[in-house]
């Protein structure tokens, strides 16, 4: 059975490679800032922190507040499970698996949606109202470029679809899985995680409430869905199939950092937007995956 | 037994339930448990493989003789049928209980097996004339269920529009039998593809039982229809009823040959109801009213299927074809099935507080950690979220979606936009029950009504029970149900016989159970961590702010402001706003309404024109005899005139 190591050597390797994303990009926003700024292993010293840590909860949350994080988490861990690595592939895959991923993510935004009702605060109902609002259109977009990659590749499993050769769709995607990075992981323009002012804010102002354990694993599995989102956008836009194994693990790996320092070039480089505008730019993000589609479907039959 | 003896049992037992219903209880509950439990012993024999049951019989009803029928297709509805009339049955022992309401609890029950048995002839009628007498039968059962709570003047006009919209229905299905009749020179139903002559007809049937299926635009009676029924029949009213009209428009695309356009039309339909229908939902107040809107929504789900399922055929594309068509008929089950537990536990809530204002109640777990656990759990469902059943049928749509857009045909442009549409109606189907689980059951109690609140008894919380089993057992062992929906698939298309299945089940359901496991693996763990590691309970941090109140909290408007918003051109919000004003304010308000759009903004003007037109024309008719006599002189001088010119040539 080589399948039961290999599949925990790549849960080893999500897990414990994912919270070094978040470093880096407080590494490139330092340095473009001219600061020193945390270390980059600083996620993981926080979250052996409040692992550690003990529990306050609120008198009105339920249960389902701390089972909330928990089952998040699964669901972005095995969402995690069914991308393909490069030449390595995926851990477990099938025809339809693409669906499987996106409604995983979106069960994960239900349970912390529902966790930060639980405590009946008005910030955190905010901070739900607007992630389950974005979603709407960040759903729209993320299923428009799964399509494009379908029409591209003429496949409905990742592993196919992930690896397709450079098609002229491939800036349109880049650009609107871009966008569609930076606002399922709250970074800026659409949320700052930075920020103390909990009113401006989405998936921060979700968590205001949650401490010790829970908290690490919310934050763990905010980390394991930014990497998510890097190599998916890295593996839908870099011509992985034609690579040899070597050059395409290189190239996944120096895709990621790309994508990385990109969004902490973005956060040094853009202010947030005003909430008004999110909309727009989501809309924005659709159509560029909208017109990844167009431009697949003419690009000729495969 | 055959299912032509179950069948005779299960009517012959609905029947005598009808009589038995006012006087005795608890003879009528086993005799509807005996009969829905016959009815489903029936259907299931069929799906499970057995041969098409068809019974022609010498006796005649109407000048016609009676021909039944249960094939794959009328047995999948009844297997709806069953399940849900039998919960309900149980449900309804303690929730419209003889204590609460001596006057109505016993009509109640007569009317409930009356429905169940009417809905059941529907299923099986073969010949068009019995068809429209059962289907007259069970609208008007629907009504007096409906109108169980009469007092109330809402109540009331619910039930009236219910009647007048499914009339308006019926007579497009009257139009369409006797055209159908006049056709075919006979009432008798059955496959007619060959005969072309027959196509247009299908636009008739579409409007018709479209009405009863209540996609949008025709969705006009749904919303208060459901809201103010008693919570046993709306969920028997979304969970069945209106897959009656889903199962006359799936059963005559099945036998009637089709007009070109009717898939672009049916997958249009379908995708329009889907967004829109969840957009009333997000935008609604009313638990009930959010439900109900919630099917327009899963209705145009089911549509997005069938219609997929239409341009397959009309293109020659078997494989996606069967894949949505199963995806439709799966999630039929599937929405009766969460949907009905969502209507029980909403019933419950309101049988709990009294209101069905979601900004009045909150808070609600502590006292009902039942419902809310059930509540939850449905949401889950409905919204299509794995590990559940409403994941697999929705992953099936897709699957045919993705598959017709691959395959490059035609068909792709209609499956592009519905796979999107689709999928924002699924995001908005999440946002609205993340807010109407987390108004109802989560926070802080905002008013009082919640304080006396309890949970619900055994024959409440038993049918809920079993509903959320179904819903598990459906998503996590699909593969278990290929057969019988497979089976319905090959009712509706002969040519698309199968055994195996064309998708992966038997992979997602074991992703399914890994799921699932797993969540209640973590969710234990992070407890018990966290408890391990002392727990400390204390108010709400609100950043500090020591002194929160519950009214501090989100509210439901407020939650779904945002992306309610952006539909505001349909939803057409009625604002009732009182700012404070000066150092010393008084009293303000902000009420917001949602109208039903298409009922008050088109449906309601056109009639008032009609309404004003015949009131100037009653003018004629005011009982003074002279004037009349004139009416007739003047007329007889005009057919003179016309007999005169008009008969020249």
């Amino acid at each position: 059975m080589m399948l039961i190591p290999g599949f925990i050597l790549r849960l080893a390797v999500w897990l414990l490679l994912a919270p070094l994303l978040p470093g880096i990009i407080n590494k490139v926003k330092a340095w473009v800032a001219g600061r020193r700024g945390p270390p980059v292993f600083q996620l993981y010293y926080d979250l052996a922190k409040l692992w550690r840590k003990g529990v306050v909860l609120s008198e009105l949350a339920s249960p389902g507040f701390i089972a909330g994080p928990a089952v998040a988490w699964v669901a972005l861990v095995m969402a995690a499970m069914l991308m393909p690595l490069g030449p390595a592939g995926s851990a477990f895959g099938f025809r339809g698996d693409v669906l499987l991923l996106i409604y995983l993510l979106a069960l994960a935004r239900f349970c912390t949606a529902w966790a930060a009702m639980e405590t009946g605060s008005a910030f955190e109902g905010m901070g739900s109202a607007r992630e389950v609002s974005y979603a709407v259109l960040a759903e729209a977009a993320m299923i428009a470029a799964m399509l494009s990659l379908s029409v591209q590749t003429g496949s409905v499993s990742l592993t196919m679809m992930l690896s397709p050769t450079a098609g002229a769709s491939a800036a349109l995607l880049a650009a609107g899985l871009f966008t569609v990075l930076l606002a399922e992981n709250c970074r800026v323009p659409f949320d700052d995680p930075n920020t103390h002012l909990e009113l401006t804010m989405i998936h921060e102002a979700m968590i205001l409430d949650h401490s010790g354990p829970p908290l690490a694993a919310i934050l763990h599995g905010a980390s394991v869905k930014l990497l998510l989102f890097t190599l998916l956008l890295v593996q839908a836009v870099l011509p992985m199939g034609e690579l040899s194994p070597l050059a395409g693990a290189g190239a996944l790996a120096a895709g990621v950092l790309i994508v990385t320092a990109g969004v902490g070039l973005v956060e040094s480089l853009l202010a947030r937007l005003a909430f008004r505008h999110v909309p727009l730019l989501l809309t924005t993000a659709f159509l560029l995956c909208l017109f990844a589609l167009l431009v697949a479907w003419k690009g000729g039959a495969k | 037994m055959t299912p032509g003896w179950l069948l005779l049992f299960a009517l012959a037992a609905l029947v005598a339930a009808v009589g038995f219903g006012p006087r005795f209880p608890r003879v009528w509950l086993a005799l509807t448990l005996a009969g829905t439990t016959a009815g489903l012993g029936a259907a299931l024999a069929i799906l499970a493989g057995g041969a098409d049951w068809e019974w022609r019989s010498g006796l005649s009803l109407g000048g016609e003789s009676l021909h039944l029928r249960l094939d794959g297709v009328s047995a999948l509805f009844m297997v709806v049928l069953c399940v849900v009339g039998g919960a309900g049955a149980m449900y309804a022992r303690e929730y419209w209980s003889d204590r609460d309401y001596p006057d109505s609890a016993p009509r109640g029950r007569a009317w409930w097996s009356g429905l169940l048995s009417s809905m059941g002839l529907v299923l099986t009628a073969s010949n068009g004339l019995h068809f429209l007498i059962a289907w007259e039968l069970f609208t008007i059962c629907g009504y007096f269920l409906i109108t169980l709570d009469r007092q109330h003047r809402e109540v009331r006009a619910a039930g009236w529009l219910y009647l007048a919209a499914s009339h308006a229905g019926t007579l497009c299905l009257f139009a369409f039998f006797a055209l159908l009749a006049a056709r075919t020179g006979s009432w008798d139903l059955g496959p007619m593809r060959e005969d072309a002559r027959l196509a247009p007809l299908f636009w008739l049937a579409l409007f018709g039982f479209g009405i009863k299926a209540g996609f949008f635009p025709l969705h006009i009676w749904l919303p208060s229809a459901h809201a103010n029924a008693p919570s046993h029949v709306s969920a028997i009213m979304s969970g069945v009823a209106i897959k009656m009209g889903l199962y006359g428009i799936v059963r005559f695309s099945g036998w009637l040959p089709l007009p070109a356009a009717a898939g672009w039309v049916v997958i249009g339909l379908g995708a329009v109801s889907a967004l829109l229908g969840i957009a009333f939902a997000l935008a609604q107040n009313d638990f009930k009213r959010l439900l109900a809107y919630c099917s327009v929504e899963n209705m145009g789900v089911i549509l997005i299927g069938v219609g997929a399922a239409l341009l397959a055929v009309s293109h020659g594309d078997a494989a996606w074809g069967r894949l949505a068509m199963a995806g439709a008929l799966l999630h039929v089950w599937n929405h009766a099935a969460f949907k009905s537990l969502l209507f029980f536990g909403a019933g419950a809530v309101l049988h709990a507080t009294g209101t069905r204002e979601m900004s009045r109640l909150g808070g609600l777990w502590r006292a009902m950690p039942w419902t809310a656990g059930l509540f939850a759990l449905g949401a889950i469902a409905v919204s299509g979220l794995p590990p559940l059943n409403g994941f697999v049928s929705e992953w099936l749509v897709y699957l045919g979606l993705f598959d017709a857009v691959t395959g490059r045909g035609p068909s792709a442009w209609a499956a592009m936009p519905a796979a999107i549409m689709l999928a924002m109606a699924g995001a908005m189907a999440m946002a609205s029950f993340a807010k109407a689980g987390a108004m109802i059951f989560l926070g802080a109690p905002r008013t009082q009504v919640v304080a006396h609140a309890h949970e619900c008894g055994g024959w409440m919380r038993g049918p809920m029970l079993a509903l959320a089993g179904l819903c598990g057992l459906i998503g996590l062992a699909p593969f278990l149900f290929w057969p019988a929906i497979s089976r319905a698939v090959e009712g509706w298309h002969p040519a698309w016989a199968s055994a195996e299945a064309p998708a992966p089940l038997a992979t997602l359901g074991l992703a399914q159970v890994t799921l699932a496991v797993l969540f209640v693996a973590a969710a234990a763990w992070l407890w018990r961590k966290a408890h391990a590691g002392g727990l400390r309970r204390g108010p709400t941090w609100d950043c500090g702010y020591a002194m929160p109140t519950a009214r501090m909290q989100y509210t439901s408007a407020s939650f779904s402001g945002m992306a309610s918003g952006w539909f505001r051109w349909i939803l057409q919000p009625e604002l009732r706003m009182r700012k404070p004003h000066g150092s010393f304010p008084g009293e303000s308000l902000r009420l917001e309404r949602i109208p039903e759009t298409v009922l008050e903004h088109v449906i309601r003007p056109v009639s008032e024109v009609i309404m004003r037109v015949s009131a100037s024309v009653r003018r004629l008719q005011h009982g003074r005899l002279q004037f009349y006599i004139l009416y007739v002189v003047a007329g007889l001088i005009a057919m003179g005139m016309v007999t005169l010119w008009g008969g020249a040539q």
